[in-house]
């Protein structure tokens, strides 16, 4: 289907959020477990840089 | 009560500057919003969240209190019930009228909106499309008409609960027609290393599920939320700068903006609506189709 551009932006953006979401929420539960706090962060980062990796993977190829 | 009152130091800081201009002008009211003037000593009484945006109840029913956004709301449903209702209740073979403006609006809808995300057979979702863009569109509308004067929209629960209704449709079609395995099957993309996948899938999954609804009611209220407080800035700030001297020049000049920027709020009132509606018509065509 035809991805309009006016949704390509908001896609994009859905990408950033939902890695930092789930890789920052894994990180955070992960920290609470062990008490160590520097993972939650980390986990936010990997979140993000997943994310960016999507949106090359989604529409870098095109 | 004045608006965008900050903490407790704000508000020591406000009744000192009541303090000083009770000295200077001995008799200026400041709890008075409307008689705020330039060099009264006041201070621009700022459209903020949520002083812009609450409305007391307009009548009880027990515990269910019905405001003016609710009742904007409701006029706005009956608006567009009743536009279709006159165009097509009795329609003729040439149209003229209602009915010449309805189907113009109908026509736009499937050939702008519907025809190019769903192609043919999407037209089952022509009615749903239509209402769903008129009645946004007459919401939105409301921020510029006189005495309404109140985007719908920018209650958050306005866009929250038609988001609720296409993301109900979208799902409800995509496990119909693709099942429920197919359905989160297709939410991951093809020909991707198993490595890969694995670190994909959970950011698309959430993506779908949580990210994409949120987006579709947040760009909606968004948009109307800061167009409201937009032409409030302006609006309040022609009176509060209007006086003898040079604060009329710059009265004149808000006074100027606040009139472009309706002209702007119309086009992003439309705008608003179109794009609701275009992406719900790209999802449910996509909930609707096995392989993407």
């Amino acid at each position: 289907m035809a991805d309009n551009s006016s949704n390509a932006g908001w896609t994009i953006f859905g990408y950033l959020i939902s890695g930092m979401i789930f890789y920052g929420g894994l990180g955070w539960l992960i920290s609470r477990w062990t008490h160590i706090t520097a993972i939650f962060p980390i986990g936010m980062l990997v979140g993000l840089g997943v994310g960016v990796f999507a949106v090359i993977y989604k529409y870098g190829r095109q | 009560m004045p608006a965008g009152r900050g903490g407790h130091t704000f508000h020591n800081q406000e009744e000192t500057e009541l303090a000083a201009s009770v000295l200077a002008f001995s008799a200026t009211n400041c709890s008075d919003e409307t008689a705020r003037h330039l060099g009264s000593g006041c201070g621009y009484p700022a459209p903020g969240f949520p002083s812009s945006f609450n409305y007391g109840p307009l009548f009880r029913i027990g515990a269910f209190t019905f405001n003016k956004p609710m009742l904007l709301a409701t006029i706005c449903a009956a608006i567009v019930v009743i536009f279709f209702w006159s165009a097509f209740s009795k329609p003729k073979l040439v149209p003229k009228g209602a009915q010449n403006l309805g189907e113009l609006g109908i026509l736009f809808v499937r050939d702008q909106i519907l025809r190019p995300m769903m192609g043919k057979r999407g037209d089952g979702f022509l009615p749903f499309l239509v209402s769903l863009f008129f009645f946004i569109w007459i919401m939105n509308i409301m921020e510029i008409i006189p005495v309404a004067q109140f985007p719908v929209a920018s209650e958050f629960a306005f866009p929250v609960a038609l988001m609720v209704m296409v993301y109900g449709t979208y799902n409800y079609l995509g496990i119909k027609h693709q099942g429920l395995g197919g359905y989160f099957k297709n939410m991951i993309p093809r020909g991707v290393p198993i490595g890969i996948l694995g670190i994909l899938a959970p950011v698309e999954i959430l993506q779908y599920i949580i990210v994409r609804p949120f987006t579709l009611a947040v760009r909606l209220f968004a948009n109307m939320f800061a167009g409201h407080i937009l032409l409030l800035v302006f609006t309040l700030a022609t009176w509060y700068l209007l006086s003898v001297g040079i604060g009329l020049l710059w009265s004149a000049t808000s006074f100027l903006l606040t009139v472009v920027l309706t002209a702007f709020e119309m086009l992003i009132q439309a705008l608003q609506a179109y794009i609701f509606t275009i992406l719900t018509a790209q999802y449910i065509g996509g909930a609707l189709e096995a392989e993407h």
